[in-house]
């Protein structure tokens, strides 16, 4: 048993703070949310200078040779000041499908350009009706001779200026089987993709994406055909982890920020800190934040470990980062009064950025749901 | 990042399951659950443990502790836990011995801590009075100087298992003078002492652990004193550090899940099962993933501790969630067996052992653990002073 971080960690985490310190300031990021792209290129860039890009890819590919741990102490300092680059969509979620790749010659073909961050690539799984579930893909793969025609949507794919979607498709099996499902690396200059720009309420530009008889060869499909929904699984476990590492940095952000309004803000003549009925609250939100981060920790062991449990660690993470993400929020907000409902005060962006990381693959209901599945048999 | 057992751990785990097997029979734990019985059992497995060289498990080895790091005091305990025993009656081991082995003098030591450990002596608590509850520094029980004695007078209130105590840990008043924090004095007490009369308190469960404990012109000897005169608070307040890590109770909790896990498995008269209720089964799972990170935080608190860092604030956190959780697994406990959990019975009938009695006695006496060893609400007050540096008025 072991939760301390490696030396190698803590430089990352300080390397990674100190950047964002000088870079992510709160009108700094207004500006970076304003651009194009709803990203900075150039912090595109000097994160792949710095080596960030690298972290969770193997030695072999080129990679730092990072695991969960590594790549959560980068996300709880993006998570501390909200930082909008796709480093999650692009290089922990859809970054390690293609690492993970069983086809090889598509691996060595794209690994150079996802480790330099001159590729983005996101994961496109997302159905109208799937209800956050990964095995529900009504997104159809018919083969014809040796490619496959792609026909279906897909919904908030991440990162509107990614240059290829991976896109889950089912060749075979009913709508909710685990088997049967396909990804393949699509460009988005593909004629046959319709692609609709949505911006959503943390900043981040997304798109929903149709297409008919959109043509991928058998060189584009990351593992055999029907046979990609272990990849998924295991992969998304991760990216989720990671996820949840972003949300307790700004929630541990959210505490400290509402402690220090709190012992400045006066109002009857003291400092509203110094009432008990507030202090009270504060400490729910700082022990629902610690609560948070000991299902982190549990949930890094158990991948780290290889446990059976890893699922339901992941679950139940999940499902209390959620619940208690958007409960320390809205106590934020509430505690720092009219000044919280602006959007001058970084606050309420918080607020919006923990709303989301609940609803990305689903909500805290969704999770708790799936941890009893597992655990009440 | 790892939480794995070395092969060391893992064969101390088996170690302790299989003394736990062998020496924690179903016969002992009925009689350590009843309450005719509750004294002398507890004290025949304190002695077992003793004999192992477990019963002190977390005191200094020089005075017969196990140098246990955090990975198997966790262990242990998650074991402990998982075999339904009892850990040791806290009063005597967690309580006054580290006060003991901290402050007192070498005369003190080398009188009680051997027989604290093989549980030859058996201690009370005498802090809380009718007037000083959270706010414990208004204590007003006093101990007058004379000669080589102290005269006592005062009342303690709150005092579990009094009514079987050799000895009680006081904390009285030898000054009025200063702040209310000075001049409050350390003494150990003999309950055989003439002037004391105890009296019980029967509780919300109708059973009888708390009492009353009077004194009056009780002649204590000086050399019974910790420490110096006046410095009581100070010694006081490292004991409550002491007594709140001992309270997060993660493996109570796991082991009251996996029974009610196991009861709402059961297929009722009308075919169904409990846990396939909906409603039910998120109740439970909100429960059990608060305990899963309850269990993760006390380890993080102890292996920070196992580098060197002193039990602080952290075991306000562990004291304030861990009484919160233990609290809802009794609420879920009373809910699965309240068929039959209105009942209460005598405590020789029959129906004594059964689930609806344990439900209701655990429920009812529970209400007091978000109560003793310092309030929640005095505990997140202290949070919020020194984790988030929150002022008070």
């Amino acid at each position: 048993m072991d939760f301390s971080l490696t030396e190698e960690q803590v430089m990352l985490k300080d390397s990674v703070a100190k950047f964002l310190a000088d870079n992510y300031a709160p009108e700094q990021r207004e500006a970076i949310v304003k651009n194009e792209a709803g990203y900075s290129p150039e912090h595109w860039a000097t994160f792949s200078e710095l080596g960030w890009l690298t972290i969770p890819f193997s030695e072999a590919d080129g990679g730092f040779g990072g695991n969960v741990a590594d790549v959560s102490a980068v996300m709880e300092e993006f998570g501390k000041v909200l930082v909008v680059e796709p480093y999650w969509s692009s290089i922990v979620l859809a970054g390690q499908l293609i690492a993970r790749s069983t086809n090889n010659d598509l691996k060595s073909r794209e690994m150079p350009t996802v480790i330099s961050g001159e590729a983005q690539y996101s994961f496109a799984w997302l159905e109208a009706q799937s209800s956050f579930s990964l095995s529900h893909v009504s997104t159809k793969a018919t083969k014809q001779g040796d490619s496959y025609h792609l026909s279906g949507e897909k919904k908030l794919v991440l990162n509107a200026k990614a240059s290829h979607f991976i896109v889950a498709a089912r060749s075979s099996g009913d709508v909710n089987s685990q088997s049967g499902i396909s990804l393949f690396v699509v460009d988005v200059t593909n004629p046959a993709l319709k692609i609709e720009t949505v911006r959503l309420m943390d900043g981040q530009h997304a798109c929903n994406i149709q297409f008919s008889n959109l043509v991928v060869g058998h060189a584009d499909m990351l593992t055999q055909e029907g046979e990609a929904y272990p990849l998924i699984a295991e992969v998304v476990d991760e990216a989720l982890v990671a996820l949840c590492a972003e949300a307790v940095g700004a929630m541990t952000y959210l505490y400290k920020a509402t402690a220090d309004y709190a012992n400045t803000r006066k109002q009857f003549g003291v400092t509203i800190g110094s009432f008990q009925a507030l202090q009270h609250r504060m400490v729910d939100m700082f022990m629902a934040t610690e609560q948070c981060r000991s299902l982190l920790v549990r949930a890094q062991c158990a991948i780290l470990d290889g446990s059976e449990e890893r699922s339901q660690d992941v679950a139940v993470l999940k499902a209390m980062v959620g619940k208690y993400g958007r409960k320390i929020a809205e106590e934020a907000v509430q505690l720092h009064g009219g000044m919280g409902v602006t959007n001058e005060m970084p606050i309420g962006h918080y607020l919006k950025r923990l709303m989301m990381i609940d609803m990305y693959f689903g909500g805290s209901d969704i999770h708790r749901r799936r941890f009893s599945d597992m655990r009440y048999l | 990042m790892h939480a794995k057992f070395s092969p060391e751990e893992l064969a101390f785990q088996e170690d302790v399951r299989g003394f736990m097997r062998d020496n924690f029979t179903p016969e002992l734990a009925a009689r350590i659950h009843h309450p005719k019985t509750f004294r002398d059992a507890s004290i025949e497995w304190q002695k077992l443990l003793d004999g192992k060289g477990w019963a002190a498990n977390g005191w200094p080895v020089e005075h017969g502790g196990t140098g246990w790091s955090a990975t198997q005091k966790y262990i242990y305990t998650t074991e402990l836990a998982a075999a339904g025993a009892p850990d040791v009656v806290p009063m005597g081991i967690k309580m006054v011995a580290p006060v003991l082995y901290s402050y007192g003098s070498e005369e003190q030591k080398a009188r009680f801590l051997p027989i604290t450990k093989s549980s030859d002596i058996w201690w009370c608590q005498g802090y809380s009075e009718p007037g000083a509850g959270s706010d414990l520094a208004a204590l007003q029980t006093r101990a007058v100087r004379d000669g080589d004695d102290y005269i006592i007078d005062g009342t303690k209130i709150w005092t579990t298992f009094a009514q079987y105590a050799d000895w009680i840990f006081c904390l009285v008043r030898t000054d009025n003078t200063g702040k209310p924090q000075q001049g409050i004095s350390f003494l150990l007490i003999d309950m055989k002492t003439p002037g004391i009369t105890v009296s019980p308190i029967i509780s919300v469960d109708d059973e009888h652990h708390l009492n009353e404990v009077n004194f009056e012109n009780v002649r204590v000897p000086v050399a019974n004193r910790i420490g110096e005169e006046n410095e009581g608070w100070t010694y006081a307040k490292a004991l409550l550090t002491y007594e709140r890590t001992a309270l997060s109770g993660v493996g109570y909790c796991k082991r009251k899940l996996t029974n009610i896990r196991q009861l709402a498995n059961q297929i009722s008269a009308s075919g169904t099962r409990l846990i396939d209720d909906c409603d039910f089964r998120a109740r439970l799972a909100d429960v059990e993933m608060e305990v899963m990170a309850l269990e993760f935080l006390e380890l993080r608190v102890l292996s920070a501790i196992d580098s060197g860092g002193a039990p602080g604030m952290e075991s306000s956190l562990l004291k304030l969630k861990g009484t919160e959780m233990q609290q809802a697994v009794q609420s879920l406990q009373w809910d699965v067996a309240a068929g039959f959990g209105g009942i209460s019975p005598a405590a020789d009938d029959e129906l004594w052992e059964s689930e609806g009695n344990r439900a209701r006695r655990e429920y009812m006496f529970g209400r007091a653990c978000t109560i003793f060893g310092g309030s929640n609400e005095v505990q997140r007050n202290i949070i919020a002073k020194f984790a988030l540096g929150l002022q008070a008025r």
